[in-house]
């Protein structure tokens, strides 16, 4: 019996890493990247004005990932753009996002329900990206752990790293705010994931690609449902980081890390029902904002 | 008449760029960097880092292009000749005695002809873009369309990037995000030479480059001498920003209307009023 289920389990496993990502998810995560661009406060304003460089923005979110690998591991960095069918569906979208008569298109899709789809498609397609990132890295450097971490990290995080560039290109030049300062959990859990992928590339973890596919996917995509759904911004990982981190670092880090939060919650000692982080009122705001312009236009 | 007009046009294409038009093509670049705020001064006191900048100017494109392609953004170094051709021009520019070449720049035929041979080394790059793309992405359009914009009109990305660097500009305002008029041409040539590329043109390329050069070298020409900076293409795209962008602020613009005692007016109903006025404005100038 027990024979039985791991064999089904492996059999789940396999055929889900076999799934094709191409029309279906890579369209949710180009969706829901959008959503997070027409997010940030002067985007809409910029698609009016300068429908160029709203476009080119919008590529970045979509294609951000491949292009850093690229630039990364020095391959064409417009490698990705020859992937005509990708390109002409991410600008679909761009279209339907920001100019769709009424803002129809954006409000079916942040509507919470069919966002939490979303939401869990993207994170299907995130752990695919980590996953051939290391391989591919692993292609071309066969001991390069750190190789295949940072290749792995940059699939996983994308668009957030080079957050700088993409500012850049909206007329925005906030040197100050950096994602390596104020790493987000998407950022983080690539991050982990990528060392745990690394790991088992490099046959240190005793484990099939495929399950551990099936089960990191599980994990993001329960994880960052229930931050979206419960409108979160904090990290299940704040919990082990608050016991972890004053082991490592000393106690300054604490106090630097409430001093980031400006000023969280509690001043003394890391609990572990830590406060989210200083981003979570941000996109609150906007958020906030956004509800109300949608109430007004209604 | 057909086979005399082809061999013209086949002959033309067949032009070598390297002495003079390439001269042209540095002579103007650095020109404009000498126009520049603060570039005589800069030349002045760190000849280096002038250099610098106007091999950037001379070679934007380039570089811009091998960085997308990853190849190794100093390949135009191997090309001494022109090296040393761009070095010299940029020299006698900014330390000829009695600044000999300003003045004679500012004789306005000689810019003229200058402009006019520049625009001619636009299309021999945005081909040579295109096709060196195509020779690593068979079927990439979107590669090879951003790499004969990259060649042709690249350059003024970079410079932009390097002035950010070294701390002269803060990009604060809009002048990033618009695209300046030999950018927009560049863009649209771009694709006409890709579509040729992918035989969805049924036009030879020497006629097409004939065609193509003859009219950014009009354009140009008549922009020096009416002295406007965007002439052509704005009705064009106004009207087709209002086609595939106008949707929604059609929309606004009625709700604007309709609840117009004050209450419902958010700020983004006003920004995009505010753009359709200035657009209206614009038009009104170009009629």
């Amino acid at each position: 019996m027990d024979l039985l289920s791991a064999l089904s389990l492996g059999e789940l496993a396999l055929s889900f890493s076999r799934v094709p990502l191409f029309p279906v998810f890579d369209l949710s995560y180009f969706i829901v990247s959008l959503l997070y661009l027409k997010y940030e406060p002067g985007a809409v304003e910029l698609s009016r004005r300068h429908p160029a460089a709203s476009w080119l923005c919008a590529m970045l979110h979509c294609f951000g990932s491949y292009i850093l690998a690229d630039l990364l591991l020095g391959e064409p960095v417009i490698d990705y753009f020859s992937n005509s069918s990708s390109v002409l569906l991410a600008s679909a979208v761009w279209y339907l996002t920001f100019f769709c008569p009424l803002d129809l298109f954006y409000k079916c899709v942040s509507f919470l329900p069919v966002k939490l789809v979303f939401v869990a498609m993207k994170e299907v397609v995130r752990v695919r990206k980590i996953a051939v990132g290391i391989h591919h890295a692993h292609h071309h450097y066969h001991h390069g752990w750190f190789i295949m971490i940072a290749t792995g990290w940059v699939k996983g995080s994308g668009v957030a790293l080079m957050a700088n560039f993409e500012q850049l290109l909206r007329g925005v030049w906030k040197p100050e705010t950096n994602e390596i300062l104020h790493m987000s959990f998407p950022s983080k859990a690539s991050l982990y994931g990528a060392v745990l992928f690394t790991l088992q590339q490099t046959r240190w973890l005793p484990m099939s690609r495929a399950t551990l596919i099936f089960l990191f996917t599980m994990f993001m995509v329960s994880c960052k449902v229930f931050l979206t759904a419960t409108h979160s911004h904090g990290s299940p990982f704040d919990v082990l980081e608050g016991y972890v981190c004053p082991m490592l670092f000393g106690t300054g880090w604490a106090g630097d890390h409430h001093h980031d939060n400006h000023g969280g919650l509690h001043a003394g000692g890391p609990g572990p029902q830590h406060c989210p982080p200083s981003t979570k009122s941000k996109e609150e705001l906007v958020e906030g904002s956004r509800k109300k312009k949608t109430k007004k236009a209604d | 008449m057909g086979s005399s007009w082809d061999d013209l046009t086949l002959a033309f294409s067949h032009t070598s760029m390297f002495p003079f038009f390439d001269i042209a093509h540095y002579l103007v670049s650095v020109m404009a960097m000498k126009r520049q705020p603060g570039a005589v001064a800069v030349a002045r006191k760190n000849p280096v880092s002038s250099w610098f900048t106007a091999m950037l100017h001379c070679f934007g494109g380039g570089i811009l292009s091998c960085l997308l392609l990853a190849e190794p953004p100093l390949t135009f170094l191997t090309n001494h000749t022109n090296v040393l051709l761009a070095s010299s021009v940029w020299y006698i520019t900014f330390f000829c005695p009695c600044d000999l070449v300003s003045q004679a720049y500012s004789f306005l035929p000689v810019q003229l002809l200058a402009a006019a041979m520049k625009e001619v080394t636009r299309t021999w790059k945005i081909v040579g873009g295109v096709t060196h793309a195509n020779s690593y992405f068979k079927n990439g359009w979107i590669v090879m369309i951003a790499i004969g914009w990259a060649r042709g009109a690249g350059g003024a990305i970079l410079t932009k990037f390097e002035q950010l660097v070294k701390g002269d500009w803060k990009p604060g305002g809009d002048e990033w995000l618009k695209m300046s008029y030999p950018s927009k041409l560049t863009l649209m040539g771009s694709v006409i030479f890709t579509f040729q590329h992918t035989n969805h043109l049924a036009i030879s390329e020497h006629n097409l480059m004939f065609f193509y050069t003859v009219f950014l070298v009009t354009t140009k020409i008549t922009m020096m001498m009416t002295e406007t900076s965007s002439m052509t293409v704005a009705p064009f795209e106004d009207t087709l920003s209002r086609v595939l962008f106008g949707w929604q602020k059609q929309f606004s613009w009625c709700e604007t209307k309709a609840s117009y005692n004050g209450t419902g007016s958010s700020a983004s109903k006003s920004t995009a009023d505010a753009s359709e006025n200035v657009k209206k404005k614009h038009t009104k100038k170009t009629e």
